[in-house]
């Protein structure tokens, strides 16, 4: 999820860094190399005998299946440090990291449900989690095989394009308004807002960006409540109607009705946009796989798993220890800080066999894309019924599909992962 | 060790040993129960670990907590002594028991 740097930037900060030399090598997350090759680094990392300590955040790094995922499932390791610090370090925290002086994103954004523990974070995460269920996601299938059908219609005169930019983009943000209730015109809007408010969170970001995205924020907050208005007046068969009612039976407040409906949209758009990209990526790097895939279409779920593994789309995360805690075979004190490396933790030879290898038909995968413990990615389903519908659709009407250019750029940065732009020639079957 | 027996959705038997104190998920996962996929880990948090227990072990295995009541509700098809397996915690008393796995979590 987009989210996750909200309280993780100092990661963004381009500082000096003077290396431990216990490290073997310096992690430089916004280099080209990293974002040509995080794989390699994650490797070397893992090789060491204890977690890898990043001195620019204060981080220790974990890349090892096991330690990540002991970490996730550890309920005193949480996402925020606030039972540990005084509200004038947490006020100064958020100005070291620029997240000051913009009341509606500090309002709707920087609180959540992602960013919260204990009892408002189960609680908000019950009202919502129903709506996440393999059940209640299916019912968006037709919605989902309409909307591809629609733009690949579109796409279809045209030989060649870009995946990300011309397809990739325009289908998870629309899905999600749907989910959500907003009418189908709406849609660009919400993901211009959501990308606005997002591009906040990438390294290098200047007051230009601030402003855009505390507007962005304001915008769709009136947006949505307007449509709040609308579904109170007449309550439809979306998630907005249903918040509502929650609202009103007091399992949430206003604020949290608008800063789950945010969460929810920033959540999915960017990261589900990104692994359409490095799976139609990954399918055109190893052609034998995408025959295979093509030739047995019963293989779509272990393809779309092997997807979200192989190119994890969010491959950062982190937690705060909240007691003394072993971790990797060392004692760390309360208040450490570790990153929860997924997109290393997914390539670990110790947990999978053949780890840099894209197997359409890998059982079990066992991975760790959508994280794990009590912040399980809630949007899983929704993301993987994409994908099997895009991909299924695809493998149905167009053949002969190949890459135009030799390298594909990756977009730069520890928090994210997936190709800036993907161009590909394509025929129809 | 406690042996157990996990009775997939075609008929097949996948016998496990646990010890006491971890959760029958472990147990499956260990021993190789690909249709228990318990994505989120074990924290009750996804509802992909399901599983049903024969009458007689439901009777004897302590009572889900609300948390997992809840989730039950989610899972597909879910029967009356239904668990999520991340949750069963393994004990001394449940030696040779057999638990039943759905064909899928999804």
């Amino acid at each position: 999820m987009s989210l996750v740097v909200v309280m993780s930037s100092f990661d963004l900060r381009e500082e000096d860094m003077s290396p431990d030399p216990a490290n073997k090598f310096v992690l430089d997350p916004h280099s080209a190399a990293f974002a040509a090759n995080p794989y390699d680094v994650y490797a070397a990392m893992r090789a060491m005998d204890a977690p890898y300590y990043w001195e620019e955040a204060d981080t220790w790094m974990l890349t090892k299946m096991a330690d990540v995922e002991a970490v996730a499932l550890n309920k005193t390791m949480l996402r925020n440090n606030e039972a540990f610090i005084t509200e004038a370090d947490r006020k100064a925290q958020q100005r070291a990291i620029n997240f000051h002086d913009m009341p509606f994103h500090e309002r709707y954004v920087q609180v959540n449900l992602l960013e919260s523990e204990g009892e408002t974070h189960d609680r908000l995460r019950k009202v919502v989690f129903r709506e996440f269920t393999p059940a209640m996601i299916a019912r968006q299938r037709d919605a989902i095989q309409t909307f591809v059908d629609g733009l690949l219609d579109e796409l279809s005169e045209q030989d060649e394009i870009d995946f990300v930019s011309d397809f990739a983009a325009h289908v998870p943000g629309h899905i999600i308004g749907r989910v959500l209730g907003v009418p189908d015109e709406d849609a660009p809007r919400l993901r211009h807002w959501s990308e606005e408010v997002v591009r906040f969170f990438d390294p290098g970001r200047d007051d230009a960006d601030k402003a855009r995205a505390e507007l962005a924020t304001k915008e769709f907050y009136e947006y949505l409540l307007n449509l709040l208005a609308d579904r109170e007046a007449a309550p439809q068969e979306d998630l907005l109607s249903r918040l509502i009612a929650r609202r009103d039976a007091g399992q949430l407040s206003q604020d949290e009705l608008i800063s789950t409906a945010m969460l929810i949209l920033m959540a999915g758009h960017g990261s589900t946009i990104d692994v359409l990209g490095s799976g139609m990526h990954a399918l055109l790097r190893y052609p034998a796989e995408h025959q295979k895939l093509r030739d047995d279409g019963t293989l779509m779920k272990t393809a779309v798993q092997e997807m979200f593994r192989f190119e994890s789309p969010l491959p950062y995360f982190h937690r705060f220890a909240t007691d003394d805690t072993e971790v990797g075979g060392r004692m760390f004190p309360a208040g450490t800080r570790f990153g929860l490396l997924y997109g290393a933790a997914n390539r670990d030879p110790a947990r999978f066999e053949n780890p840099d290898v894209f197997d359409v038909g890998r059982t079990p995968n066992r991975h760790m894309a959508f994280g794990g413990g009590g912040h399980f990615c809630l949007g899983n389903h929704l993301a993987r019924l994409d994908m099997d519908v895009i991909f299924t659709t695809i493998n149905a009407r167009f053949s002969d599909i190949v890459l135009t250019e030799t390298e594909v750029a990756y977009k730069r940065g520890l928090s994210v992962r997936g190709p800036q732009a993907l161009r590909i020639e394509w025929k129809r079957a | 060790m406690i042996k157990l027996t996990f009775v997939q959705a075609d008929g097949s038997r996948i016998e496990a040993e646990a010890s006491p104190g971890t959760s029958l998920m472990q147990a499956a996962v260990n021993a190789g129960v690909d249709a228990i996929a318990a994505e989120c880990g074990g924290a009750c948090a996804c509802g992909t670990c399901h599983c049903v227990l024969p009458q007689e072990w439901f009777e004897r295995v302590a009572a889900p907590e609300a948390d997992e009541v809840d989730m039950l509700e989610f899972v597909i098809d879910p029967q009356p002594t239904s668990r999520l397996s991340c949750q069963v915690v393994v004990t001394k008393e449940m030696q040779g028991m057999e638990v039943n796995v759905p064909d899928t979590q999804v």
